[in-house]
């Protein structure tokens, strides 16, 4: 019983709640940008993967973590371009090319990562790792230090960049613009617009930062590439939003609180603690349903989410 | 602001296009051969893409396909195996197939299948004692449809109800049953013999009989065929299949014309889910005879990716579903003659699917030779 009352405020616990919370927030960013477009792309479990890739082939041949970074980053705007041609332009169900997208996307992922590494025994190929990124001074604070300023610096450019995107969404022209082509498309159309235009570049920032994302898993935590390396956390993602309601400030607190549940139940497992730890991986799923049916009356939801703009029609 | 008439699809496609002296222009209808053409023709593109693939790995392209046709059709035993891959795809297409035709986004077919399942081996393990073979089947398939149907129906009411996203609730219970089921086979579903996650075998009794002896082939593809039919009979010859397809194609004026829209949903949701929990049944009673947690291969999503390269329609769906349990059958021979990754079987699969959303949009265009030669 102790052990489950300590792990809850235990150092490493928190440390690595922040850890795990970084690839969940990069993703989760992206796709609600993505998604104030008027877009839901549901391949952003498949993007996390191929960029885990890219940055983990990349990294490990040039022998680069930061070209790796750099690729993985460039495979996720690749694919998301394709998702955009799909679903902006040539206007399929965007369920429909999401799912695609994640078939396509694991599979080519893992069958490059077959060609180029050729199972060989049972040792994994391995890339190397970026250091955590101490902050100077501030690492030294006790607990505090190793929980906040111990981080990578991908983390600090995750959390830095919610204040930014803030900014960017609900005091510039241009923010006001990306949202009201998801809330009404024929309207920007109207007052000359792009929205295809918009949707496209919402699409690759979501890519972009979903790229971040699948960068995190493999050369920042892991050095290592496998199939099941996003492990649902593309899907997590998306939760994450819903839970969100869209809004920044709350889709930071959901991938902190989804994040630490997840290192809470993993400290529980490995201290040997017999506690069901599914019932709390399985928490984040029924509280972003729960969210669904309470937020339903303000929900930040885009209006025209997930339906095609036709120029011309309605 | 009355220069902002509205502008006809093809002129936003650039003035390129209208100097070369051609036009986009919308087809009035759109035949079944069209239909087959992009189907064929997304499949050929997604393979010729795969051969760049194989070529650039340094491998004979003619010899790979060569050995993925052999794995799938090359003999009888193959033509078998192929079924086997088939049978838990015809399911979970034809349920994604159905609530589709109503414009009920179904993306839960994963965790109905695993729903399926688990109602199976629930009601198997309480009763196999007690029943003889031609009893338990049944027994066990009439549960596991029932387990898929309530699961989907958390998603169904929840729509009906509170107008949720059934793409999210869907995807979230997909989860969450994964992880149900993972804390079951941890805990008390566990068979006390192993240290893994699973539970004890299924008794013969419970196992689905062979088609034939000697092969995997069991009758649960049998069932899905059937299946098929059912679900053929309902869209087309029955009330509800009519409300579904009035559903599907306007929602409002469904409404106006008397169907309840909230009751539509749910059935639709239900029939869906416990289409996808056979699929779950049948692998668990006809191939895995316990339950673990790899008993599906992505099977769910899968059917989704079949039921509309198939085109929602019940045939369509059984004829996709053993186009694709083929590739992942000569798959595994491919691999091992030629050294080319199984999961090349997944690229050609989204490859297709892309290309086949892409042609059914752009069959409903034709190009047109403009009059106005300058």
């Amino acid at each position: 019983m102790n052990d489950v009352l300590e792990a809850l405020i235990n150092v490493g616990v928190l440390a690595s709640a922040i850890r795990i919370a970084t690839p969940l927030l990069l993703a989760a960013l992206g796709e609600m940008v993505t998604e104030r477009a008027g877009i839901l792309n549901l391949g952003i479990e498949g993007t996390i993967t191929v960029s885990a890739f890219g940055s983990f082939v990349v990294a490990d041949k040039a022998d680069s973590l930061w070209l790796g970074v750099v690729s993985g980053v460039g495979a996720g705007i690749l694919l998301s371009l394709l998702m955009a041609v799909l679903v902006s332009s040539i206007k399929v169900e965007q369920v429909v090319a999401g799912l695609a997208l994640n078939l396509f996307g694991i599979g080519m992922a893992f069958y490059l990562f077959r060609a180029v590494y050729p199972q060989t025994g049972s040792e994994m190929p391995r890339s190397d790792t970026f250091d955590h990124a101490e902050i100077p001074l501030l690492s030294d604070i006790p607990a505090v230090g190793e929980v906040v300023f111990s981080q990578h610096w991908l983390t600090y450019a995750a959390i830095g960049c919610c204040p930014l995107l803030w900014w960017a969404l609900n005091r510039t022209q241009f923010g006001l613009e990306l949202r009201s082509v998801g809330n009404n498309p024929a309207a920007c159309d109207m007052r000359g617009i792009n929205v295809t235009g918009m949707q496209y570049l919402a699409l690759m920032f979501g890519g972009l930062m979903a790229g971040l994302a699948g960068a995190f898993l493999s050369v920042f935590l892991s050095g290592l590439f496998f199939v099941d390396v996003a492990a649902g956390r593309g899907w997590i993602a998306l939760a994450i939003v819903i839970f969100g309601n869209w809004r920044i400030g709350r889709i930071l607190a959901g991938s902190l609180f989804f994040g630490y549940l997840d290192a809470y139940q993993l400290s529980l497992q490995a201290r040997g603690v017999d506690v069901p730890h599914q019932l709390l991986l399985a928490l984040p799923f029924a509280l972003t349903i729960a969210a669904l049916v309470v937020n339903r009356r303000r929900s930040q939801e885009p209006l025209h989410l997930g339906v095609p703009y036709f120029r011309g029609e309605r | 602001m009355n220069t902002d008439a509205p502008t006809t699809p093809g002129a936003s496609s650039g003035s390129l296009l209208r100097r070369s002296g051609w036009r986009l222009e919308r087809r009035l209808a759109v035949k079944p051969w069209h239909e087959v053409v992009t189907l064929v023709g997304a499949f050929i593109i997604g393979l010729a893409i795969c051969s760049i693939l194989i070529a650039a790995s340094d491998k004979s392209v003619v010899d790979s396909y060569r050995a993925l046709f052999d794995g799938a059709f090359g003999s009888r035993r193959a033509v078998y195996e192929t079924l086997v891959q088939a049978t838990p795809l015809i399911f979970t297409g034809l349920a994604a197939a159905f609530a589709f035709r109503a414009r009920v986004w179904n993306i839960g077919g994963e965790g109905q299948f695993f729903a399926g399942a688990m109602g199976a081996f629930f009601v198997s393990n309480l009763w196999h004692a007690h029943l003889p073979r031609g009893v338990m089947v049944p027994v066990l398939f009439i549960a596991a449809a029932a387990a898929g149907a309530l699961w989907a129906s958390i998603a169904g009411l929840l729509k009906a109800r509170y107008d949720t996203n059934e793409i999210i609730t869907t995807v979230m219970l997909n989860f969450i049953v994964l992880l149900i089921l993972s804390y079951l086979l941890g805990d008390m579903w566990r068979s006390p013999d192993t240290f893994y996650f699973q539970t004890v075998t299924l008794p013969e009794s419970a196992h689905l009989p062979l088609i034939v002896d000697g092969t995997r082939l069991h009758w649960g593809f049998g069932m899905a065929v059937a299946m098929a039919v059912v679900v053929h009979v309902l869209l087309r010859r029955t009330a509800l299949g009519y409300e579904v397809r009035g559903v599907g194609i306007n929602r409002t004026a469904g409404s106006y014309k008397g169907i309840s829209v909230p009751r539509v949903t749910v059935l639709v949701m239900a029939i869906s889910g416990a289409l996808a929990g056979l699929a779950g049944a049948a692998e668990f009673s006809g191939i895995h005879h316990r339950l673990q947690l790899d008993i599906s291969n992505n099977f769910g999503f899968v059917g989704i990716i079949i039921a509309l390269i198939g085109r929602l329609h019940p045939a369509g769906v059984v004829v996709s579903a053993i186009a694709f349990g083929a590739l992942v059958n000569g798959a595994v021979t491919m691999q091992i003659q030629t050294g080319i990754p199984a999961a090349l079987v997944d690229v050609i699969q989204g490859l297709s699917l892309i290309f086949v959303l892409t042609g059914a949009v752009a069959v409903r265009y034709r190009l047109q030779r403009t009059h106005t030669d300058e």
